[in-house]
């Protein structure tokens, strides 16, 4: 769907100011009642969903004006979503998914931000989101003896994505995955050197077209292998594979289940193929990755018209993506089975939780803003009095860690895999 | 319509360029309006020397806090106050908190019920600003409008620091009258133009005894947030009555029982609108609340500070609905959607599913009177939405309307809605025809003179209706506003 498509949601914005806020009910003091970044960074309305919703009916009737407050408005956005699950609580609207179209026709209109252009030319060039920096993609799982599953069947397949694959400092996430799902038995394989980029962060960044090359490129080969499942300890790429690659009709359950390495690790520690035995001593928070919590809600396929009336209701009726259809419990549940890890929440959590700052390409295009957000999750982690934060994300992990370098932060940041390989 | 370089320049001095934006872009997003620019001041210093310069520019300029609606002039200066975000203080003791206007409704309430303590969730939501004047839910237990506000600190519109009440005259919050001076007069009015001309920059929020719990404990996921365990001492119902009279004689008993936290005239769809996801649940549950009601109806939240306090409520309570003939809806006493009615209510105020979940729009007749000469009123008003409904240009409630004592009294608040799509012309043509001759009947057959009125009609009608009021305000007005800064004679929203 075009922007067009979207006017009639985009006319329902009644500026109630809720896209900026957390749902009411959650809201459990003064401190971290805010949701969106972008409002809370920089102020004015129209860093808000409600100010650029309201930008977008005017740009569709009068024409669009790309002035530099215009398009510092599209681009301090994380597209994280959590505007559209708080608006989402009352109205019947779509609130991201026009956003994301505005990004869309300003790049289609030639106003790419210039970083993000770099980006995505970089992935259309190397299969990469990251710089290669002369490694390889497989070089991390040198002398594992891990299968190639270019060359051998197997039912499960590991995508690493970029960052795990070409950041030094991620190499052992990809390690420590291949260590369990090893130690749980399962037939697993990686593309090694072929495995290439899931394209999902093009979309975000307005890429519309290139995403789906290079979605193209990612399908073929991941079905050249005949895995049945695509299990990812990405959730930026899990998010691509499940919900974006559904939404543009690339990809369905029946051909390819994709997983996120926490709903594996779950499973398998229910049947008992995991366990745990090492205790760890350590108080956890849990960070959200946006694109696994409520932005990994599974694409809800849907057509129809307007019925004509006095209500913004459809024919067949419209079932809205609300956020709850996240992945929240599986990362949790794989924390409480660790023995010595308690796990205690933040103010701000599921498909309310707090951006870590990295979506949308606000890494690549406002790094200064990226890592405010960052900040502001380490903080309220603090609140929490736990020792460590963890999450399910690379994307997240990097920029938190980024964050808690500079601000001489005491807490522990880990990934949940790397917790679990440490307990096995 | 951008600031010619000189001006701009001297905004931005005051409060960084930053926190300036004159890109004539940008201001749709604003309420679509053209203003001249944005200002975000952070303090009242700032707003002080901004307003300032609004009067030496000659520009009118208007405030808001979060900014949910109001009415603004092209060319205008809008001050944003999203900057001044703070708590200033929670005075247990003397049961007050002063806020800045970004300080939200859900934010002042969540640090409230920590220390047992409570605020008057307005009837706009709980995303609004804390200092807002208004009504809402909880008003039979929480004081309501102006009544709310105690001390003051306001810029005027040629940019003094006016501190009223205690607070200018001994450095405390606890008392908007005397001894400093008492201004309540300016800032209190309930006829238009409704409130003050200038900026309010903190006020003092009277606070009420909280007896719920310190927070709800509350799971599932949104739009469906359900409580874990209903609290003990508290009950949430609505109860329908054979007649308006039977409803009415219930209320009053209720009020002079002082026994309600909460008492709701919610009509049957407003019930649905809230205890719903999404809008074709919300007309299924309207249709099915319908056939259940045996008449018009309210809601009712009573809370215990003890078993005893709530056990003699309850009886209290269920002894006025039987006196009445009063039913309990069956819907409602199912503990999921008690809960969510009670959360609903007392944490959010529940604005958003109930006027613009349908259509994006709604136009609205709100009055603060006598309520049974109130509802009389209300009753044809609601007969003359019928028409309106069966076009198929507003969504149907069945020609409902509500409102509730305020402070256990026989006074109180009755508003009546038409909720329809922002994108239908006829519909908008409609609903204001209707709007203006249900303002005009309530002129005509004296049951009271709007509190939103266009400006020609406070001239011509409604003020000659109230003693000629406008005269006054016209010459306080012009007293405060001498370079006509103040846009709309003053009238100025706080949400």
């Amino acid at each position: 769907m075009a922007l067009e498509d979207y006017a009639g949601d985009m006319n329902m914005c009644c500026r109630c100011s809720a896209c900026k806020f957390i749902p009411l009910q959650m809201v459990k003091g003064f401190k971290h009642a805010n949701v969106c970044p972008s409002i809370s960074r920089y102020n004015f309305h129209f860093f808000s969903a409600g100010g650029r919703l309201n930008l977008g009916v005017a740009g569709l009737e009068k024409g669009f004006n790309y002035t530099p407050w215009y398009l510092s408005s599209l681009y301090n956005c994380q597209q994280c979503g959590a505007c559209d699950v708080s608006c989402k609580y009352g109205m019947d609207m779509e609130v991201l998914l026009p956003i994301q179209e505005l990004r869309i026709k300003a790049v289609e209109d030639g106003h790419a931000h210039p970083a993000l252009a770099k980006v995505v030319e970089r992935m259309a060039k190397t299969g990469s989101m990251v710089p290669m920096e002369g490694a390889g993609r497989g070089d991390w799982a040198q002398g594992l003896g891990l299968k190639d599953a270019n060359q051998e069947k197997v039912e499960v397949l590991y995508h690493v994505g970029c960052l795990t694959s070409f950041d030094e400092g991620f190499r052992q996430l990809a390690q420590a995955t291949a260590q369990i799902l090893t130690a749980a038995g399962v037939d697993f394989g990686i593309l090694g050197q072929a495995e290439t980029c899931c394209g999902g962060r093009a979309y975000e960044m307005g890429h519309k077209q290139d995403f789906l090359t290079q979605a193209q490129k990612s399908l073929e080969q991941i079905k050249a292998t005949g895995a049945k499942t695509l299990v990812t300890s990405c959730a930026e790429c899990y998010q691509a594979y499940k919900v974006l690659y559904d939404r543009f009709g690339l990809r369905d359950d029946h051909e390819l289940k994709v997983l996120h390495i926490t709903e594996l690790m779950a499973d398998l520690l229910s049947q008992g193929k995991l366990q745990p035995k090492k205790t760890l001593d350590l108080c956890v928070t849990y960070h959200d990755p946006c694109h696994l919590g409520r932005l990994g809600e599974p694409w809800i396929h849907w057509q129809g018209k307007k019925v004509p009336g006095d209500r913004f209701i459809f024919d067949p009726p419209k079932p809205y993506r609300r956020g709850g259809g996240g992945v929240y419990e599986p990362p949790r549940q794989v924390l409480h089975s660790l023995p010595g890890v308690v796990l205690t929440e933040m103010d701000r959590i599921k498909e309310y939780a707090w951006c870590a700052g990295s979506c949308g390409g606000v890494i690549d295009s406002n790094p200064e803003f990226a890592q405010w957000t960052a900040e502001q999750r380490l903080e309220e982690a603090k609140c929490t009095g736990a020792d460590a934060i963890v999450s399910a994300s690379p994307w997240a992990e990097k920029l938190l860690k980024t964050a808690a370098g500079n601000g001489q932060c005491h807490l522990g940041i880990y990934d949940v895999v790397e917790l679990v390989a440490q307990a096995i | 319509m951008a600031l010619s370089k000189e001006r701009f320049q001297a905004f931005a001095d005051v409060v960084g360029e930053e926190n300036i934006c004159d890109d004539p872009t940008m201001m749709a997003a604003y309420f679509r309006t053209d203003f001249a620019a944005v200002i975000m001041p952070k303090d009242p210093s700032e707003v002080q020397a901004v307003v300032r310069l609004c009067n030496k520019f000659q520009l009118k300029f208007r405030p808001i806090c979060t900014g949910w609606t109001g009415t603004f002039q092209p060319g205008s200066i809008l001050l944003d106050l999203r900057r001044m975000n703070q708590i200033i203080e929670i005075n247990e003791k003397n049961m007050y908190a002063v806020v800045e206007p970004y300080v939200t409704s859900a934010q002042l309430q969540a640090e409230l019920f920590k220390r047992g303590l409570n605020t008057n969730m307005k009837g706009a939501g709980a995303q609004c600003s804390a200092m807002l004047r208004g009504h809402g839910h909880l008003d039979q237990s929480c004081g309501a409008d102006d009544r709310n506000h105690l001390a003051v600190e306001w810029v005027t519109p040629t940019g003094e620091l006016v501190k009223m009440g205690s607070w200018g005259a001994v450095g405390e919050w606890f008392c908007g009258d005397g001894p400093g001076p008492s201004l309540r007069s300016l800032v209190s009015s309930v006829v238009p133009p409704s409130t003050t001309p200038g900026v309010f920059t903190k006020v003092a929020m009277k606070l009420y005894h909280w007896p719920g719990p310190d927070k709800y404990a509350l799971e599932g996921h949104s739009p469906r947030y359900t409580l874990r365990e209903f609290p003990s001492n508290m009950m949430a119902r609505y109860y329908s009555f054979p007649t308006l009279e039977k409803m009415w004689q219930a209320e009053i008993a209720i009020g002079e029982a002082e026994i309600a936290l909460e008492l709701m005239g919610f009509n049957a769809a407003m019930v649905a609108a809230n205890i719903t996801t999404c809008n074709e649940e919300e007309m299924a549950m309207f249709e099915r609340l319908s056939k259940e009601v045996q008449g018009p109806g309210f809601f009712v939240i009573i809370a215990g500070d003890s078993p005893e306090d709530f056990a003699y409520k309850k009886k209290v309570l269920e002894t006025i609905i039987a006196e009445n003939d009063g039913q309990s809806l069956k819907t409602v006493e199912d503990p999921e959607l008690e809960g969510i009615l009670l959360t609903q209510c007392t944490r959010i105020s529940a604005s958003v599913r109930e006027t613009f979940r349908p259509g994006g729009c709604f136009k609205s007749i709100p009055i603060m009177g006598q309520r049974d000469l109130t509802i009389r009123w209300a009753i044809g008003a609601g007969q003359a939405k019928l028409p309106l409904i069966e076009k198929g240009l507003i969504a149907d409630d069945g020609g409902g309307f509500f409102g509730w004592g305020v402070e256990h009294g026989h006074l109180g608040k009755t508003e009546i809605f038409c909720k329809f799509s922002a994108l239908n012309p006829v519909a908008w043509e409609e609903v204001t025809k209707w709007h203006r001759e249900q303002s005009q009947r309530a002129l005509e057959e004296k049951y009271f003179a709007l509190t939103m009125a266009p400006e020609e009609e406070i001239e011509t009608k409604i003020g000659p209706a109230l003693s000629n009021y406008h005269v006054w305000w016209n010459k306080v007005l012009e007293a405060l506003d001498p370079n006509g800064v103040v846009p709309d004679k003053g009238m100025s929203w706080l949400l």
